[in-house]
C-alpha cells in the first residue's frame, strides 16, 4: 500500500461543490456518494466523500468541472477553510506592463504627391503608423484598399480582405484591443455593417480609423456621391450610448491630414474616429504635401498583447451590475465632454464681415467656397463656415457668427443631416432665436454646383440670379 | 493551477463564494472544458502569451477565471477577434472558445472563413444541443424531436436538421487538426483533455488552424440531473455528432507568418514613390489668357480613349508648374467601356470648384461627347476633337473655337491606338499653349518613367498632334 500513499488523495471544500456528481461514476472505488445535506452557504446539496477505500487514481478530480471543486489534498500545511492558502502560492511576479510612447521619426522634405482621395488616406494612415487593414471591397472607397494591399506587405504590415464588413470591424476590434492601429475603408452599406462592431468598440475602450467614402443612399441607392451618413456617424454608432469623433476632410490634402489626426485622437480617447469622405473627394486627384515626420506606434499599457505584461487586461464592453454600467457611461460621458471641448475643428472663409455665412462640408464645402467669392463679386458678403468635425459640431465657432450673420445657407447633399447637426449644437449653446436658415440640398449622388449654389442664395435674398 | 485567478475579482467583484466558485449550473460541461484548457496552457506553458477570446452564450465570463489576456467578443465574431489579435501579435497563442449559437448560427461566416484560412489560432468548439444563456431555445445543433422552448413540439423538419460542425469544418482546406469530443465518461475526459492540448500545442507549433468539437450537457434546460444529461449526450448526441478525429494533417508545414512591421522613413517614402526631386518649371506665369484665376478643362470619350490619363497629364503638369490641380473623373457602374469623362481645374492658389460644368476647354473623343459637352463651352473657349470620328459639330457658344484633329488616324499610322490620347495632348497644346510644350512632355515622361521604351512614341504621339494643329491653322 506505500506506494498508493504516496498519490495524494482528493480534498473537497463542501461550499465549492455544486453536487453534479460527475465524480461519483468515476470512482472505480465507490468513495463518492450523492450527498444528502444542503450546504448553508450555498443551498445546494455537495457530494460525500468517504476516502477509506481512495487509491489517488484522480480521476474524480479531472472529473470535477468547478476549478476550486475537488483538488488533489497539497500536504499538511494547510489551512481548510482559506482557499488562497490552500490552493498555493501564485505567479506574482508579473510586473504590469508600462506604456510605450509613440515616437515621431523625420520624414525627408518629399515633393508634393498628385494622388487621390483614397490613396491620400491610405498614405495618411502609412504615415499615422498604420499597419494593419481590414476591410471589404465596396465602391466607391476600394482603390484605397487596394493601395494598402499592394503597399502594406511591402511594410511587413497585415492586408486582410475579410468575409464581411461585420467580421471586418471585429477583426479591428482585436487588433486595436491588442493595443496597434487599424483602419479599414468601406462606403456607406458597408458603414451600416460596421456600426454593431463600432458600439462594441466604443463600450471596450478600443481605438480604430473608419473612412467612410459616403454614396448615395438609402439601401443599395448609387455608388455616386452623397452626404448620406452625417446622421449614423454623428447619431447612430451602434446602439447603446456612443459618440465618436467624426471629420470631414474637403480636399485630397485634408484626407491625408485628417486621416493622421485620427489616429492621434482614437488613441488619445481610446475610441473609435470616423472620417466621413464623399465619392467625389475619394476620386478627386489633387496635390498632396506630406508631414515631416511618419510614427512609429509605441505599446499602450492597457493592451491585450498576448504577454506577461499584459496578461491580466481586459477587452469588455459588459458591465453586468446595473451600478457599474453606470459608472462605465459616467466614464465614457466624460470623454465625450472632454473631446467635445477639445477636438472641435472648422475652416472659416470670408466670414469676418459675412452677412450671409454659407455652411457646408466634404466637396459641398469646396463648391461653397467657390460661391462665396462669385457671391462677394456681385456685391453679397459671403462667407463660408466648413466644419471639420461634425461630431463634436464645431459651435465654439460659429455661436460668436451667429449674432452677426442675417443668414445661414447650409449646402449639403443630403436631406438635412448637416443641418440638423448644426441646429442641434445651436440649440445646445442656447441661442434660440438664430439667424434664418435656408438649404440647398441635392441627392442621388449629384452634388450642389457653384453655379447653383450662387443662384439659390440670390434666391434667398431677392435678387436676379442673371448675370 | 496558476491559470486560473486565485480570486476571481470579475465575478460579481469576487464577493463570497464567487470569487472560486463559476457561475456555471451543476453538471454543466463548460466548467471541464474550461479546467482542460487551462490544464493545457499550463503544460504547455504559454500563459504568459495566451490571448483568449469569450464568446456570446453561457462562457461569455470566461474571463472572469481565465488568468491569461482576455477579449470579450459580439456575437459569433470571435474567430474574426481572434484574427485581428493573431495578425497584430503573431506570436502570441489565440483561443477562440465558442458555443453552438455562437459558433454554429450568428457566426457560421467568421468561422467557416477563418478555418478556410487556416490561421493559427485554436477553437474550443462546445455543443450542447440548446441555447443556455437565453433560456433553451433551439440550437443549430439540437437534435430533431428534442424539445426547446422555441421547439415545444420539438424539432422538426420545417427546423432543419442539426449541423455537424466538426464535419463541415473538416471538410475545408484551412484546419490542420479537427477532432469531436464528449464529457460523459472518463475514456471521454481523458480525450477531451488531449484533444484540446493538442489544438493548442498545433499553435504553439505555428502549424495552423485547430478546432475540437465538445459535445457538452446543459443538464438544466435538458431538465435533467446530471447524470441522465450525460447519458442522454452519450445515447442521442454521440448517434448523431460522430465522435472522433475528422482532420489530422499530417506534418503540416510551419505557417507564414507576418513579419514585423516597419517603420523606417526612408521605406515609406519609397514605397509611396515620394521623392525630393523638384520638377522643372518652364512656366514664367499663371496662363491667364483663359480665366484670372482658375482654369476648366474637361476630357470626355468612351472608356479606353485615354480621357481620364490625358486629364490626369493635365493635372500633373499645372502642379510641376507650381499651380493648384484637380482631377475628378466620371464613375459609372460599369468598370470599362461606357463613358469616361474628367474634369480638370488648374488654378492659380486654389482650386475651389472641381467640377466643371462649364469648361474653358473641352477635349472630345467621340461625336455624343462633343454633342453632350460642346454647347457647355464658354464663349470664347477651345474644343480640340477626334475628327477622324467626329464628323458634326454641334452648335457651339459665340466665339468658341473648335478644331477637328485625326487622332485615330495619327495613332494607327503610329502603329498603337493606345496614344491616341497624347496625340490630343499635342493637338491640346498646339491649340491653347496652355502651358510651354516642355511642361506638358515633362509629365508625360514622368508618367512613363517605368516604361521608358515608349517614350520616343509618345513623344512622336505628341508632335504628330501639335502638327496636324498647326496644319488645320495654316
Amino acid at each position: 500500500m506505500s506506494t498508493v500513499r504516496e498519490r495524494p488523495k482528493p480534498l473537497l471544500l463542501p461550499q465549492f461543490c455544486k453536487g453534479c456528481g460527475r465524480c461519483i461514476e468515476s470512482c472505480a472505488k465507490h468513495c463518492i456518494t450523492v450527498g444528502t445535506e444542503i450546504n448553508p452557504a450555498t443551498g445546494l446539496v455537495p457530494v460525500h466523500l468517504d476516502l477509506e477505500q481512495c487509491n489517488g487514481c484522480g480521476l474524480c478530480i479531472s472529473a470535477c468541472p468547478e476549478p476550486y471543486g475537488l483538488r488533489a489534498e497539497p500536504g499538511k500545511d494547510f489551512v481548510l477553510e482559506d482557499p488562497k492558502a490552500l490552493f498555493g502560492p501564485r505567479d506574482k511576479a508579473r510586473e504590469a506592463a508600462r506604456s510605450i510612447p509613440d515616437e515621431r521619426l523625420p520624414l525627408p522634405l518629399v515633393e508634393p504627391l498628385v494622388v487621390k482621395g483614397t490613396y491620400a488616406a491610405a498614405i495618411g494612415a502609412l504615415i499615422a503608423g498604420c499597419r494593419h487593414f481590414y476591410g471589404y471591397p465596396i465602391t466607391p472607397s476600394t482603390e484605397g484598399a487596394e493601395l494598402m494591399a499592394k503597399l502594406l506587405p511591402k511594410l511587413q504590415g497585415v492586408f486582410m480582405q475579410a468575409v464581411s464588413e461585420t467580421a471586418a470591424v471585429n477583426m479591428m476590434y482585436g487588433c486595436g484591443g491588442a493595443g496597434l492601429r487599424a483602419t479599414t475603408f468601406t462606403s456607406s452599406p458597408g458603414f451600416s455593417l460596421m456600426l454593431e462592431g463600432i458600439s462594441y468598440m466604443i463600450g471596450a475602450e478600443l481605438p480604430a480609423v473608419f473612412l467612410n467614402v459616403m454614396r448615395g443612399g438609402p439601401g443599395l441607392g448609387n455608388i455616386a456621391p452623397e452626404q448620406s451618413d452625417i446622421k449614423l456617424a454623428c447619431r447612430g454608432l451602434g446602439h447603446g450610448n456612443t459618440h465618436a469623433v467624426v471629420l470631414a476632410p474637403s480636399t485630397p490634402q485634408e484626407m491625408l491630414d485628417l486621416t493622421i489626426l485620427a489616429f492621434d485622437i482614437a488613441f488619445r480617447y481610446r475610441n473609435p474616429v470616423v472620417i466621413l469622405g464623399d465619392g467625389y473627394l475619394g476620386q478627386m486627384t489633387g496635390t498632396v504635401r506630406l508631414p515631416d515626420f511618419v510614427v512609429k506606434p509605441g505599446l499602450p499599457d492597457w493592451a491585450v498583447w498576448g504577454d506577461k505584461g499584459h496578461r491580466e487586461n481586459l477587452n469588455c464592453s459588459i458591465f453586468l451590475s446595473e451600478s457599474d454600467l453606470e459608472a462605465h457611461n459616467t466614464h465614457l460621458n466624460a470623454k465625450y465632454a472632454a473631446m467635445t471641448a477639445a477636438e472641435q475643428r472648422a475652416d472659416l472663409f470670408e466670414t469676418d464681415d459675412a452677412d450671409v455665412l454659407l455652411v457646408a462640408c466634404n466637396t459641398p464645402g469646396r463648391m461653397a467656397k467657390g460661391a462665396v467669392r462669385d457671391l462677394r463679386a456681385r456685391g453679397i458678403k459671403a462667407g463660408l463656415f466648413r466644419p471639420m468635425t461634425l461630431w463634436p459640431f464645431p459651435i465654439d465657432a460659429l455661436k460668436p457668427m451667429l449674432e452677426r450673420v442675417r443668414r445661414i445657407v447650409v449646402v449639403e447633399a443630403s436631406n438635412g443631416q448637416l443641418e440638423d447637426e448644426m441646429r442641434l449644437a445651436i440649440s445646445h449653446a442656447g441661442v434660440h432665436a438664430p439667424p434664418v436658415i435656408n438649404s440647398v440640398r441635392r441627392f442621388g449622388g449629384i452634388l450642389p454646383q457653384q453655379r447653383e449654389i450662387v443662384e439659390r442664395v440670390l434666391g434667398f435674398e431677392g435678387k436676379e440670379a442673371a448675370a | 493551477m496558476n491559470v486560473f485567478y486565485d480570486k476571481f475579482e470579475r465575478h460579481d467583484h469576487g464577493e463570497g463564494l464567487k470569487g472560486q466558485a463559476t457561475h456555471y449550473c451543476a453538471g454543466c460541461g463548460h466548467g471541464l472544458a474550461h479546467k482542460y484548457l487551462a490544464e493545457a496552457i499550463e503544460e504547455l506553458g504559454v500563459q504568459d502569451r495566451t490571448v483568449a477570446v469569450s464568446p456570446v452564450g453561457c462562457s461569455v465570463f470566461l474571463y472572469y477565471y481565465f488568468n491569461v489576456g482576455n477579449t470579450q467578443a459580439a456575437h459569433g465574431r470571435a474567430p474574426a477577434v481572434a484574427i485581428g489579435q493573431k495578425t497584430a501579435n503573431p506570436d502570441s497563442i489565440v483561443i477562440s472558445y465558442q458555443g453552438d449559437g455562437d459558433l454554429a448560427s450568428i457566426g457560421l461566416a467568421e468561422i467557416v472563413s477563418t478555418a478556410q484560412m487556416g490561421i493559427p489560432i485554436s477553437v474550443v468548439f462546445v455543443n450542447n444541443a440548446i441555447y443556455g444563456m437565453t433560456g433553451g431555445q433551439l440550437a443549430p445543433t439540437t437534435l430533431m424531436g428534442q424539445k426547446t422552448s422555441t421547439t415545444p413540439e420539438g424539432r422538426n423538419e420545417f427546423f432543419g436538421t442539426p449541423i455537424r460542425m466538426a464535419e463541415l469544418i473538416a471538410g475545408l482546406d484551412g484546419p490542420v487538426y479537427v477532432e469531436r469530443v464528449a464529457l460523459y465518461d472518463a475514456k471521454q475526459r481523458v480525450r477531451a483533455k488531449k484533444a484540446i492540448t493538442k489544438a493548442l500545442k498545433l499553435q504553439v507549433e505555428n502549424k495552423g488552424f485547430a478546432f475540437v468539437e465538445v459535445l457538452a450537457e446543459c443538464p438544466t434546460h435538458l431538465g435533467m440531473n446530471p447524470s441522465d444529461a450525460e447519458k442522454w449526450v452519450k445515447e442521442k448526441m454521440t448517434a448523431v455528432f460522430p465522435l472522433g478525429i475528422k482532420k489530422d494533417v499530417e506534418n503540416p508545414p510551419d505557417h507564414a507568418k507576418p513579419g514585423t512591421p516597419e517603420f523606417n522613413p526612408a521605406h515609406l517614402m519609397e514605397v509611396f514613390e515620394g521623392t525630393t526631386e523638384k520638377a522643372p518649371r518652364f512656366c514664367n506665369e499663371f496662363p491667364s489668357g483663359w480665366a484670372t484665376d482658375d482654369i476648366a478643362l474637361k476630357f470626355a470619350g468612351a472608356g479606353g480613349d485615354g480621357a481620364q490619363t490625358a486629364a490626369l497629364l493635365v493635372a500633373r503638369a499645372g502642379i510641376n508648374e507650381g499651380y493648384d490641380a484637380t482631377h475628378i473623373p466620371s464613375y459609372g457602374p460599369e468598370s470599362r467601356g461606357g463613358t469616361s469623362y474628367a474634369d480638370v481645374h488648374i488654378a492659380r492658389t486654389e482650386v475651389l470648384s472641381p467640377a466643371s460644368p462649364s469648361p474653358h476647354i473641352l477635349v472630345a473623343f467621340n461625336a455624343p461627347s462633343l454633342a453632350r459637352f460642346g454647347p457647355t463651352v464658354v464663349p470664347g473657349g477651345t474644343i480640340v476633337y477626334d475628327s477622324s470620328v467626329i464628323v458634326d459639330v454641334p452648335a457651339l457658344a459665340k466665339g468658341v473655337k473648335a478644331i477637328g484633329v485625326p487622332m485615330t488616324r495619327i495613332a494607327s499610322e503610329l502603329g498603337r491606338l493606345v496614344v491616341k490620347n497624347v496625340v490630343a495632348l499635342g493637338a491640346l497644346q498646339a491649340a491653347t499653349s496652355l502651358f510651354p510644350e516642355e511642361t506638358v512632355l515633362t509629365a508625360i515622361r514622368q508618367a512613363l518613367k517605368s516604361k521608358c521604351a515608349m517614350i520616343p512614341l509618345n513623344e512622336e504621339a505628341f508632335a504628330r498632334g501639335s502638327q496636324a494643329v498647326r496644319n488645320h491653322e495654316s
